[in-house]
C-alpha cells in the first residue's frame, strides 16, 4: 500500500485537496481538528515513518487570514504532503502538537515569534526566540504584511 | 536528639557556551547544566542574531533573491540557491538541459565534499587530534580549488541560475577536476580507515549521543545525524532533481544512532560524492549550452505555489515560494537543516558527560563550525562535599 493510499485513512478531515508545484499534495483541514488529524496519522504511520518537515505561516492580509501550513514528510517513500488550515487574522490561535510530536517544537516557535499564530499548550513560546528586542519591545511581527522593516 | 548528618544537595552547575565564543562561527546559546560531570540538561536559546532573508526576498525580485538566498549559508551556498532556482523552476515551468543538471549535481557534490571533510577535521581537533584536523584541512584545498574552477569562486560559488548554471567547463578544466577528485579519494579513504580503527577516536564517538530511529524521526532530525540512526531518508534519492536520478550512488545508513555512526556517514558519503562528480564529470551530456540567456526569462512570474527540496550537507533543506503574479515574491519559507538538527538536540546530552559535550555537538555538523571546550565553574569553594542527587536517592551519602 503507498503512503497516499494510507493517508485515505484520514479522508474525514480533508475539506479540499490539491497540489502545488511539482507535486505535493495539499489536504485542506479545519483548524479545530488539527490534533485529531495527527493522532490519526500517528496511529495510521507510526512515529517511525513520518516527520515534520516545516511549518509555514503566511499572512494573507487581504483576506484577513493566517495560512498555516504543515509539511510533513511520510516514509518510506519519503512523499511530502502539505496539511493546510486557515486561522483569523485578528486571533491566530490554534492547538501545539508538542505533546505528542516533540519535532514541531522549532516550527512552532519560529511561527509564533515571526507571523503571531500562538500554539495553545506550548509552553516554550517566547518573542526574542529569532527577533531581536525592539521587535519585542514594539510586539511586532515581522513577517506580517503590515509590518515595516 | 541532634542533626547526625547535613544533607546538601549539590547545586547543579550551569555552563553557558556561547553566544559569543571565540570558537562560535555564529551566535547560539546552549546552557547545559551539569551535576558533577553529568549533564543533565540542556537548553537551546537563540535569537541572537537575525538576519531577516525571508522578509528581505519579498522586498526583491525573484531573480535578485539567487543571490540573496545564495548567501543564507557560506558553506552550503550552491545547495541553497539550487533549491530557491528550483522552486523558480516549478513556477515558471523551466528545465534546464541535461549538461546542466550534471554541472549542478557536480557543484553541490563539491560542496557536500568539502563540508563533510570539514566538520570532520573539526571533530578531530575537538577530539584533541590537532595534527589530523590540519592534514584534513590541506587535503580539502583540492576541493576547494576544484570549486573554484568549475563555480569561479573557492566559497560563494553563484553558480545557480534558472534555467541552468552560470559557467560551462571546457575539457581542459573537465580534466583538471577529475584529476583533483582522483588524488583525493585515497586520502577520504584514508581518513576513513582511521575513524574505523584509532582507538581515541573511537573511544570518544562510539556509544556517545545515541539518538534511536524512533527519535530521529519524532524529533524531526534530517541528514546524516538521522541516517546515522539508520533513517533511510535521502531528498536525492527521493525527489531525484537535477541529475540525481541518472547518476549511480547509494544512500548511506548506519544502523548504531551514535557520534560516530553521524560521523561514519559523512565519510561515506564523501567517497560516495567523490564517484559522483567523477561519473558526472566523465559523462557530461552535450546537448546545448547550459548557460541559458537571461534576456529571455519573464521579469513577472505567474500565480502559485511550489516548495522545493534539496539534500544539503546537513540534511534536508527545504524552499516555500509564492507568487501572485508580481515580480517580487509574496511569501519566502526557508527552514534549514540545522534548525531541526540543532533545537532538538537537547535530547542527545543528558546522561553523558561535560567532555562529551562538544563531541555530540559536532556530530550533528550544526552550523556552529566549532564548539571547542568548555569551561567547568568549581562551585565546591569551600570544604564541603556535595552530595549528587542521584547518590541521595541510592541512599548513599
Amino acid at each position: 500500500m503507498s503512503v497516499i493510499e494510507k493517508l485515505n485513512a484520514l479522508k474525514k478531515y480533508f475539506v479540499e485537496e490539491y497540489i502545488i508545484k511539482p507535486n505535493r499534495r495539499v489536504y485542506v483541514f479545519k483548524s479545530e481538528d488539527l490534533k485529531a488529524l495527527f493522532q490519526d496519522l500517528i496511529k495510521v504511520f507510526g512515529y517511525e515513518n513520518f516527520y515534520v518537515a516545516t511549518i509555514v505561516g503566511t499572512d494573507l492580509i487581504s483576506e484577513g487570514k493566517i495560512r498555516l501550513d504543515y509539511y510533513v514528510n511520510l516514509l518510506p517513500d519519503e512523499v511530502t504532503v502539505v496539511f493546510r488550515t486557515y486561522l483569523p487574522r485578528e486571533n491566530p490561535t490554534i492547538d501545539s502538537l508538542i505533546d505528542i510530536i516533540p519535532g514541531v517544537l522549532s516550527g512552532e516557535c519560529e511561527t509564533y515569534d515571526l507571523v503571531g499564530v500562538v500554539f495553545r499548550g506550548n509552553e516554550f513560546l517566547k518573542r526574542g526566540f529569532f527577533v531581536p528586542k525592539e521587535f519585542v519591545e514594539q510586539k511586532i511581527y515581522p513577517l506580517r504584511k503590515d509590518v515595516k522593516v | 536528639m541532634g542533626a547526625k548528618k547535613v544533607i546538601e544537595v549539590p547545586y547543579v552547575v550551569e555552563l553557558p557556551v556561547g553566544p559569543q565564543h571565540p570558537a562560535l562561527h555564529e551566535p547560539l546559546l546552549l546552557k547545559a547544566y551539569a551535576e558533577g560531570e553529568e549533564i543533565v540538561k540542556v537548553e537551546i536559546n537563540t535569537g541572537y542574531n537575525h538576519r531577516g532573508i525571508e522578509k528581505l526576498a519579498e522586498r526583491n525580485n525573484f531573480y535578485r533573491n539567487i543571490f540573496i538566498c545564495g548567501r543564507v549559508c557560506g558553506i552550503c551556498n550552491t545547495v541553497h540557491a539550487n533549491c530557491y532556482t528550483r522552486a523558480l523552476e516549478y513556477l515558471l515551468g523551466v528545465e534546464p538541459n541535461n549538461r546542466a543538471k550534471y554541472l549542478r549535481v557536480v557543484a553541490m557534490e563539491f560542496e557536500r565534499i568539502h563540508s563533510h571533510m570539514l566538520i570532520n577535521a573539526i571533530m578531530a581537533e575537538i577530539l584533541g587530534f590537532d595534527s589530523l584536523f590540519m592534514n584534513m584541512m590541506l587535503d580539502r584545498e583540492r576541493i576547494m580549488k576544484a570549486k573554484e574552477i568549475l563555480t569561479g569562486n573557492r566559497v560563494i560559488g553563484d553558480y545557480m541560475m534558472v534555467g541552468g548554471v552560470r559557467r560551462d567547463v571546457d575539457e581542459v578544466k573537465r580534466d583538471k577536476l577529475i584529476k583533483l577528485l582522483k588524488q583525493l579519494r585515497p586520502r577520504v579513504e584514508y581518513y576513513k580507515k582511521l575513524f574505523i580503527e584509532d582507538e581515541t577516536i573511537l573511544k570518544r564517538l562510539v556509544d556517545t549521543g545515541l539518538l534511536s530511529r524512533v527519535n530521529a524521526t519524532k524529533y524531526s532530525f534530517v541528514g546524516p545525524v538521522a541516517r546515522g540512526s539508520n533513517v533511510r531518508i535521502d531528498v536525492r534519492a527521493s525527489d531525484k532533481y537535477d541529475a540525481y536520478g541518472d547518476i549511480p550512488w547509494n544512500v548511506i545508513t548506519y544502523k548504531e544512532g551514535d557520534s560516530w555512526a553521524r560521523m561514519m556517514v559523512r565519510w561515506d558519503e564523501t567517497l560516495e560524492a567523490i564517484d559522483m562528480c567523477i561519473y558526472a564529470l566523465e559523462h557530461l551530456p552535450s546537448d546545448g549550452n547550459p548557460v541559458p540567456d537571461e534576456r529571455r526569462l519573464p521579469r513577472k512570474f505567474p500565480e502559485g505555489e511550489s516548495y522545493a527540496r534539496v539534500e544539503a550537507q546537513r540534511g534536508e533543506l527545504t524552499y516555500y515560494v509564492m507568487s501572485t503574479g508580481g515580480v517580487n515574491p509574496y511569501r519566502v519559507k526557508i527552514r534549514t537543516p540545522s534548525f531541526l538538527n540543532v533545537i532538538h538536540s537537547a535530547i542527545l546530552y543528558p546522561g553523558y558527560s561535560i567532555a562529551d559535550l562538544p563531541v555530540i555537538f559536532v556530530s550533528l555538523d550544526p552550523c556552529i563550525a566549532c564548539m571547542e571546550r568548555v569551561a567547568v565553574v568549581d562551585v565546591d569553594e569551600g570544604r564541603r562535599r556535595l552530595v549528587r542527587l542521584k547518590d541521595l536517592a541510592k541512599g548513599v551519602y
